[in-house]
């Protein structure tokens, strides 16, 4: 039994290198075999490059080479032509990243008592024409893993004042990250709700909706921090975002620490109903702390609707739905005796909320019109708004467009809205916009 | 020994109808962005791939509205196999919502066809938007031309061999099955255009200049003032009477495009304004590589005659 065992042990020391030696073999047959069937591609792409007249590649023997043009006539020479020529070689002198440029004019007209108030849309800039937003965007690959977006914004901000340059956004977005991930870190405009991420020269109004201004500030919510996506690999779409940040928006939040951060959340998904129909919908979340150090939360959902008949360039209905739900604690002054002195601070808790809808209607590729309700209360002061807007816009061509509203708001209250003895509890806008892109400007999402 | 008989039967009867979805799920999944590529990537991938396209046939393929719809198809993807020279920049957008480390730009997944194309159109100047809405590394629209498709089919070939190396021979085969059957039917569309060489027709948006230069016919104009750009009332008038000058008989129309606008115009001018398959699916019929391009010569011959 000795012997054989010894026998086995001897013979596995000698058969196992061997085997491995020929698997070793066989493995660099295999690839020496691809590496030839790759050189003999190679070959035959350059035999082709190398044997390919001026004019396009024939197919085969029964393809005959394009004919020369006959000669031009009188007509054709005075023809007025595109500085276009055949053939020429791409590649020299490229560019390494896109840029471009959107700029954003927007006027309005208001009672004058309205303006001494600074109660219009366009809050202590009633009765003027500005720029609102003239935006320099830089963005492209950094390397195989990662992109970039820079974008630096210039507008009037105060009533006849300097034009103010500033960095409205600059992230990377990490491309390769595993398991359906994404990680975006910089100044972004967050994924929060559907309108809040899209900048004003895109928006589908003139302005931002009252319950966007009123919970999350005229500028939304744009914040320093990181967010990633997961979408993960089912039938059908879902996205789940989670971000982190310094909570930087006064308006909501306001404590600027990450020993504080601000958390948000979104869950989209979309519905497809056929060719014709589609369905966008989701629901956010972000939390943090104000700057008396007091919790603050704001819910929002969201829903898109597009009805866009088979071929055409463009939906002929569009629905967009979005409602606030905020969550905040207040410090309260607290007079305990009558005495009008404040013995303490108290805290309270005030639910407030929103929403607005709003329909376009477009039948021609460059004329829209649509119509536009909001209702909202205020975060911190009591009452309520409601605005109804119908507006009108027209696109000479894809880069340029024009669009006027009228917008009357009501509101349940004047305090808040009553500076220099002016009142602006009724309002009745005319709003106007121009806007323009010059040079690359990425795609729009849903 | 009964019991362990029957959850073994019971296993199977779980797991065999799961057996051919697996066997689907070893196919490459391969996106184009637009339907000439995907129909001529199911030629060369055979059973060994699975294609999906983001643009449909109707569509404009310039400016695709970017749903998540188009994200989910993203996400599963192997290959993304887009057209490149601008046409489809769109994809992009689609890309980064897909969260798919496979096929972002730069990625071994990310297939441009259009390497060693011979584009047309190309600027020879600086070119800014006052020209229209001018691709600015030239005319994107070369799948249109069948004289294209060796080079287009060879870059697919190269793409999904760089995914499944063992199964180049096989792809390289379909290939050559496919330019065979190509190679025929070209036969036939050259004897259909002989006759017709150095006809002038007007065509809405200027995107047919390949298969325009592959039969010898001459585009004289476009309806569009420039391109991406509706006509005026003066360059329509200026159209029509160009066309009545040069006797120029047909107006080809995108699928996309405003039709009623172009039958206007041909019956001022006593022309016709014919539908083409801009890409695979436009038209009726034209379900096929072969198919499309058949449907366009076909249409192209009978106007012109």
């Amino acid at each position: 039994m000795r012997v054989l065992v010894l026998v086995f042990v001897v013979l596995c020391a000698v058969l196992a290198p061997a085997a491995a030696t020929a698997q070793d073999a066989a493995a660099l047959r295999r690839e020496i075999e691809q590496l030839q069937k790759q050189l003999q591609s190679v070959t035959e792409r350059l035999q082709r490059l190398e044997a390919q007249p001026p004019a396009p590649a024939p197919v085969g023997p029964g393809a005959a080479a394009p004919p020369a043009a006959p000669a031009p006539s009188a007509i054709d020479l005075a023809r007025p032509r595109p500085p276009y020529s055949l053939y020429q070689q791409r590649g020299a002198g490229q560019l390494l990243f896109d840029m471009g440029i959107a700029g954003d004019f927007v006027g309005n007209i208001t009672q004058h008592n309205v303006e001494k108030a600074q109660g219009g849309t366009f809050a202590g800039q009633e009765n003027r024409f500005f720029p609102r937003e003239v935006e320099l965007s830089l963005f492209g690959q950094i390397d195989p893993y990662a992109s970039a977006v820079v974008r630096i914004e210039a507008g009037e901000e105060e009533r006849g004042g300097d034009i103010a340059v500033h960095l409205a956004e600059a992230y990377v977005t990490l491309l390769t990250l595993p398991f359906g991930t994404q990680a975006r870190f910089g100044l972004v405009r967050n994924r929060y709700g559907y309108s809040n991420e899209i900048h004003e020269h895109d928006l589908p109004w003139i302005d931002r909706p009252n319950v966007m201004r009123n919970f999350l500030g005229g500028e939304g919510l744009n914040e320093k921090g990181v967010e990633a996506t997961f979408v993960p690999d089912l039938p059908f779409y879902i996205e789940a975002l989670a971000g982190v940040f310094n909570g930087d928006n006064e308006t909501a939040f306001g404590r600027t620490s990450l020993r504080a951060p601000l958390v948000t959340g979104r869950l989209r998904t979309f519905l497809e109903l056929g060719n014709e129909h589609a369905l966008q919908l989701g629901m956010s979340v972000a939390s943090g702390q104000t700057a008396a150090r007091l919790p603050s939360t704001i819910l929002g959902w969201e829903g898109r609707y597009k009805y866009r008949p088979d071929g055409w360039l463009h939906p002929l209905v569009t629905l967009t739905g979005e409602a606030l739900y905020s969550l905040r604690q207040f410090n309260v002054d607290v007079d305990a005796d009558g005495d009008g002195v404040t013995d303490s601070l108290d805290k309270k808790h005030k639910n407030r909320w929103g929403w607005y809808l709003g329909g376009e209607v477009q039948p021609w590729r460059r004329w829209a019109g649509g119509l536009r309700f909001d209702w909202s209360q205020y975060p911190e002061n009591p009452g309520a708004e409601q605005s109804i807007e119908p507006y009108i816009s027209f696109w000479p061509s894809e880069f340029l467009r024009f669009r006027a509203a009228y917008k009357r708001t009501d509101r349940t209250h004047r305090d808040g809205f009553d500076l220099n003895g002016g009142s602006a509890r009724t309002v009745d806008e005319f709003l106007f916009q121009a806007s323009f892109i010059l040079g690359a400007h990425p795609a729009h999402p849903f | 020994m009964r019991r362990a008989i029957l959850i073994l039967g019971a296993a199977l009867a779980v797991i065999g109808p799961m057996l051919p979805v697996a066997s689907a799920a070893d196919k490459i999944h391969v996106v184009a962005t637009i339907p000439d590529l995907k129909a001529l990537t199911e030629e060369v991938g055979g059973n060994l791939v699975e294609v999906e396209s983001l643009a449909r046939g109707t569509q404009n393929a310039h400016e695709l509205e970017i749903r998540p719809s188009l994200m989910l198809k993203l996400r599963r993807a192997d290959i993304l196999i887009e057209n490149g020279l601008t046409l489809d920049s769109w994809a992009d957008v689609a890309v980064q919502g897909a969260n798919n480390p496979k096929i972002v730009r730069g990625a071994p997944g990310r297939v441009d066809v259009s390497r060693d194309i011979q584009v047309l159109e190309v600027p020879s100047t600086g070119v800014d938007r006052s020209m229209g809405d001018v691709h600015p590394l030239g005319n994107p629209h070369y799948s249109l031309d069948p004289g294209m498709a060796p080079i287009i089919t060879q870059n697919i070939v190269d793409g999904l061999a760089r995914f499944a190396p063992e199964h180049r021979a096989a792809f390289e085969k379909n290939r050559q099955a496919f330019l065979a059957r190509l190679d025929e039917a070209m036969t036939r569309w050259t004897k259909a255009m002989e006759p017709l060489k150095g006809a002038k027709v007007v065509v809405y948006h200027p995107q047919w200049i390949y298969i325009l230069s592959r039969f010898g016919l001459n585009q004289a104009a476009t309806l569009e003032d420039r391109p991406g750009i509706p006509a005026s009332p003066a360059h329509l008038t200026h159209v029509i009477r160009q066309m009545k000058e040069e006797r120029i008989k047909m107006i080809i129309v995108e699928p996309w495009n405003d039709l009623k606008l172009a039958t206007r115009v041909a019956e001022e001018a006593g022309a016709k304004a014919v539908v083409l398959a801009s890409m695979v699916g436009g038209v009726k019929g034209a379900d096929s590589y072969i198919a499309a391009i058949d449907h366009n010569v076909n249409a192209l011959a009978q106007a012109l005659r």
